[in-house]
C-alpha cells in the first residue's frame, strides 16, 4: 500500500461518521464513502498543493452524499419513521403562550469553546428522527438552500418547513437536557 | 398578518428566519414581540446559538 492509500484508509472511519449522520443508512453511507475514496485514488493529482487531506476528502464526500440522497429520494421522502408528535402542542398552551419558558443559555462562547459541547451536539443531531435529521443536515452541514433541498428530494416546501421546524425544536430540547441543564453552564 | 403575534407564532418565524428572509411585516412583528416578551428573546438567542454551533462544529470536525 502506498502512503496515500494508507492515509485514505486512516480517514475512512471519520468519513463514515459524516456519511451516517447525513444519510442515516449504513449501506448508503458505505457506498458514498467508497465512491469518495475511489475518486480520490483515481485523481490523486487533484489533491496536489492542498494541505488538508481530510478537508479535500470531505469536499468530495459531500457531492457523493448528495448523489445518494437524490438516488434514494423516494425512500427518503416517503419514510414513515418520523415521529408525528407535535412539539408545538407540548411547548405552547392553547392561547399560544409558553407552557415552560425557555431558559437563558448564557454566553454562547462559553459553550462553543468546549470540545464536550460538540460531542453532545453531535449526539443530539444523530438522535433526530429519519427525515428530520437528514433535512437538518442537508441545510446546516451541506448548506443547501431550501429550494435546492426540495428539488433534490422532490418534497414540497411546506413539508420541508414543518420538518426543519420540528428538527430544530427537538435539537433544542436535547441540548437543554443534555448540556444546558447540567453543571457545564 | 396581524402585527401583534403570540409566542407560538413568533417562535415559528424565529426558526424560519434561519432558512429564508422574512417579509418586512413579519420581521417587524417578531421584533415587536421580542421587545415585550423576554422568553421569546431567549428563544431567539437559543436559535442563534444552535446555528452558530453547527458552523463551529463543521470547522472543528472537518479539520485534519
Amino acid at each position: 500500500m502506498t502512503e496515500f492509500t494508507s492515509e485514505l484508509e486512516r480517514l475512512r472511519p471519520q468519513l463514515m461518521r459524516f456519511a451516517n449522520l447525513q444519510l442515516k443508512n449504513a449501506a448508503w453511507a458505505e457506498d458514498a464513502v467508497s465512491e469518495t475514496l475511489l475518486a480520490a485514488l483515481e485523481r490523486p493529482q487533484s489533491f496536489a498543493g492542498q494541505s488538508q487531506l481530510k478537508t479535500w476528502l470531505i469536499g468530495i464526500l459531500k457531492h457523493k452524499l448528495i448523489d445518494q440522497l437524490r438516488r434514494h429520494s423516494r425512500e427518503i421522502s416517503t419514510s414513515t419513521e418520523d415521529d408525528q408528535a407535535d412539539l408545538d402542542d407540548l411547548l405552547f398552551a392553547a392561547d399560544g403562550h409558553w407552557r415552560t419558558e425557555p431558559q437563558d443559555w448564557g454566553d454562547p462562547e462559553h459553550s462553543l469553546r468546549q470540545v464536550e459541547f460538540f460531542k453532545v451536539l453531535e449526539i443530539c443531531v444523530e438522535q433526530l428522527p429519519g427525515l428530520q435529521g437528514r433535512l437538518f443536515m442537508m441545510r446546516e452541514w451541506l448548506e443547501l438552500e431550501t429550494d435546492e433541498i426540495c428539488k433534490q428530494l422532490d418534497i414540497s416546501s411546506t413539508n420541508l418547513w414543518v420538518m426543519l421546524h420540528r428538527a430544530r425544536l427537538r435539537l433544542r430540547e436535547c441540548l437543554q437536557q443534555s448540556w444546558f441543564s447540567g453543571t457545564q453552564v | 398578518m396581524k402585527l401583534m403575534m403570540n409566542c407560538r407564532e413568533a417562535t415559528n418565524l424565529t426558526l424560519q428566519e434561519l432558512d429564508r428572509s422574512l417579509s418586512w411585516r413579519e420581521r417587524l412583528g417578531v421584533r415587536m414581540h421580542r421587545l415585550i416578551c423576554p422568553p421569546c428573546l431567549k428563544f431567539s438567542r437559543q436559535a442563534q446559538l444552535m446555528r452558530e454551533s453547527m458552523g463551529r462544529w463543521k470547522q472543528y470536525s472537518e479539520r485534519d
